[in-house]
């Protein structure tokens, strides 16, 4: 099979103009201007198969969204190579705009003073829908994403959560292959959010589609990616399942323990890392492989009334992935 | 393949029309103010030339002028540098370009709804002026059939042009000041401050062979019977020309501008 998404040392710099704040840096850049050149994507390279859901992690500014611009053929490359279905994304040929969708939290498509039905009708006719498949489509989306009191509203008058909605639904009446999901839950309450996770979930059981997708919030790559490729400073730093993720960068477990009766720290560090303590309740962090050991131990040595063992948080390996970079 | 463009294009028009219809008083505004300027014009030259004539141009022929010119500059006006440009610094731009259709027809699409929309608001305005104003008017009838290719060309220089100056903004910031510079020498040499036939003798030759006139003042000029025989032959050849000159400028700056596209909310 071959992948749908094929992304050879793609590189994408910026150049940005750079001075200092004042009137004498003003005054100076008049006549000399300095420019700073961002990488924002630096020589990454990865492979999606078809119905695969990938998440793309990184803090802000990491280049996710730049790589997402870039296969989605909004933007051209500094160099290097990547097919889309078999297509130059930046070369955009009609076929293969047929074929993605790139959805963006904070972009939108929908005409702002118009019922979202309107837009709708634009995207039927660009896509050259036939009426059949666009009603089709149209009542599918419209059941999974609770969207019929909304068709008819002003765009302005829709709520942030309700808008994200008709933008999906405005970014998939096309029934694309292959989707670029830009933070889509951003800005939207948690039963929100949760609503979106299904839907795209069931969205790509149901028609196969390849989704990459971005995203800040830890719980949309639980629920979606089982695969997630890292990015930072625009460099590719991990690229596999997510469970590997806290393997490599925080390969150890916590165990949290209630006391019957409080202990001395010094006792309790001998069976590892003290992370906070305090009259009847620890907790220490040991490595993986020795957390089994360590429980059976501290259940035989020492007065425990509950205990509990413990992945660390995924935004705390988050943390450690990035901040292993930093240092 | 082309009924599809076609079908997309009729599609955005009728979202664009939409949309405008959702601002009437700003629309009557902008119909208000395209004839003030054309009025200001029409008083100034109708007071100078008494009950002579001034290039061959009386009193009734400024008044005709003009009103036609009211039409003429609202068919051809640009407004890309206010829509396109804006769209292209903000990242606006980005759904339009992940759509398989050009994002000219979208242009094309906004340009002449604004005009249709306006025109509902500028007509009434323009036909009380006729009323009161009634200049006299003998027909010339291959004019009046000409006047319609050459106000198309017309319309199709300005928009082509205006969206040039727009695409600057896949480089600068300030594609705007550019379009004033252009807007100012429309202004001269484009019939719009006088009638092309009024200008000293260099500004005419400058005019005849630059784009302007034929973005405004040559399809009045048409319309009105002012140029006739071989001059009417070479201004549509030399419109036609620019026509050509406008949409290869266009897609060589799309093409060079569009790999830029990096705009920070691109």
């Amino acid at each position: 099979m071959t992948a749908d998404i094929r992304v050879r040392n793609l590189v994408k710099h910026y150049q940005v103009a750079d001075r200092e704040g004042g009137l004498r840096a003003s005054l100076r850049s008049v006549v000399r201007r300095r420019h700073r050149v961002v990488r924002a994507v630096d020589d990454i390279s990865f492979d999606v198969e078809p119905g695969e859901i990938v998440g793309f992690l990184g803090p802000n500014g990491a280049g996710k969204t730049t790589a997402l611009k870039l296969l989605s053929g909004l933007l051209h490359p500094t160099s290097g190579e990547a097919t889309v279905l078999g297509f130059t994304p930046w070369g955009r040929r009609r076929e293969f705009l047929s074929q993605i969708t790139l959805i963006m939290g904070q972009r939108q498509q929908l005409y702002w003073d118009l019922p979202a039905l309107d837009t709708f009708l634009v995207n039927k006719a660009v896509f050259g829908l036939e009426d059949a498949a666009y009603e089709a489509q149209l009542d599918q989306l419209v059941n999974l994403l609770e969207l019929e009191e909304l068709l008819t509203k002003p765009v302005r008058q829709l709520s942030l959560g309700e808008r994200m909605k008709a933008e999906l639904a405005a970014g998939l009446l096309h029934r694309p292959r292959v989707l670029f999901l830009d933070e889509p839950t951003i800005g939207v309450d948690v039963t929100m959010q949760q609503r979106i996770r299904d839907f795209v979930t069931r969205y790509n059981a149901a028609t196969g589609a390849t989704v990459l997708l971005t995203s800040h919030y830890m719980a949309d790559m639980k629920a979606l990616a089982e695969r997630v490729v890292v990015i930072d400073h625009g460099k590719l730093l991990y690229d596999g399942p997510l469970a590997g993720l806290v393997d490599r960068y925080a390969p150890h477990k916590t165990i949290t323990l209630h006391l019957e009766r409080s202990v001395d720290r010094a006792d309790v560090s001998v069976y590892g890392e003290v992370v906070d303590a305090d009259d009847l309740q620890v907790r220490i962090r040991t490595e993986k492989a020795k957390a089994a050991a360590v429980t059976a131990r501290m259940l035989a040595e020492l007065p425990v009334a509950d205990l509990s063992v413990e992945d660390p948080p995924l935004e705390y390996v988050i943390d450690q992935v990035f901040r292993r970079r930093d240092s | 393949m082309r009924s599809r463009t076609l079908a997309g294009f009729a599609a955005l028009l009728r979202a664009e029309l939409a949309d405008l219809f959702q601002y009437r008083i700003e629309m009557f505004l902008y119909g208000l103010w395209q004839v003030v300027n054309p009025i200001i014009y029409l008083v100034i030259w109708s007071t100078v030339v008494g009950g002579g004539t001034i290039a061959g141009y009386a009193r009734d022929d400024f008044i005709l002028y003009y009103l036609v010119f009211m039409v003429v500059s609202h068919l051809t006006l640009a407004i890309e540098v206010y829509t396109m440009a804006p769209s292209i610094q903000t990242g606006r731009l980005s759904p339009h370009l992940l759509r398989p259709l050009h994002p000219f027809w979208r242009a094309g699409a906004l340009n002449i709804s604004y005009k249709a929309v306006n025109l509902m608001f500028l007509v009434p305005i323009w036909v009380g002026l006729a009323l009161i104003l009634r200049p006299a008017f003998s027909p010339d009838w291959l004019g009046l059939a000409l006047f319609l290719p050459s106000m198309v060309m017309a319309a199709l220089i300005s928009f082509l042009i205006g969206s040039c100056f727009a695409m600057l903004a896949f480089w600068t910031t300030r594609s705007m000041s550019f379009w004033d510079i252009w807007m100012s020498l429309t202004l001269l040499l484009g019939g719009q401050v006088a009638p092309v036939a009024v200008l000293p003798g260099f500004l005419q030759q400058a005019a005849v062979v630059l784009p302007m006139r034929y973005t405004v003042g040559f399809p009045i000029e048409v319309a009105l019977g002012r140029v006739q025989g071989a001059e009417l032959a070479a201004g549509l050849a030399i419109q036609a020309g620019w026509t050509v000159a406008a949409a290869a400028a266009f897609v060589v700056i799309w093409r060079t501008g569009v790999k830029r596209y990096a705009a920070v909310g691109a």
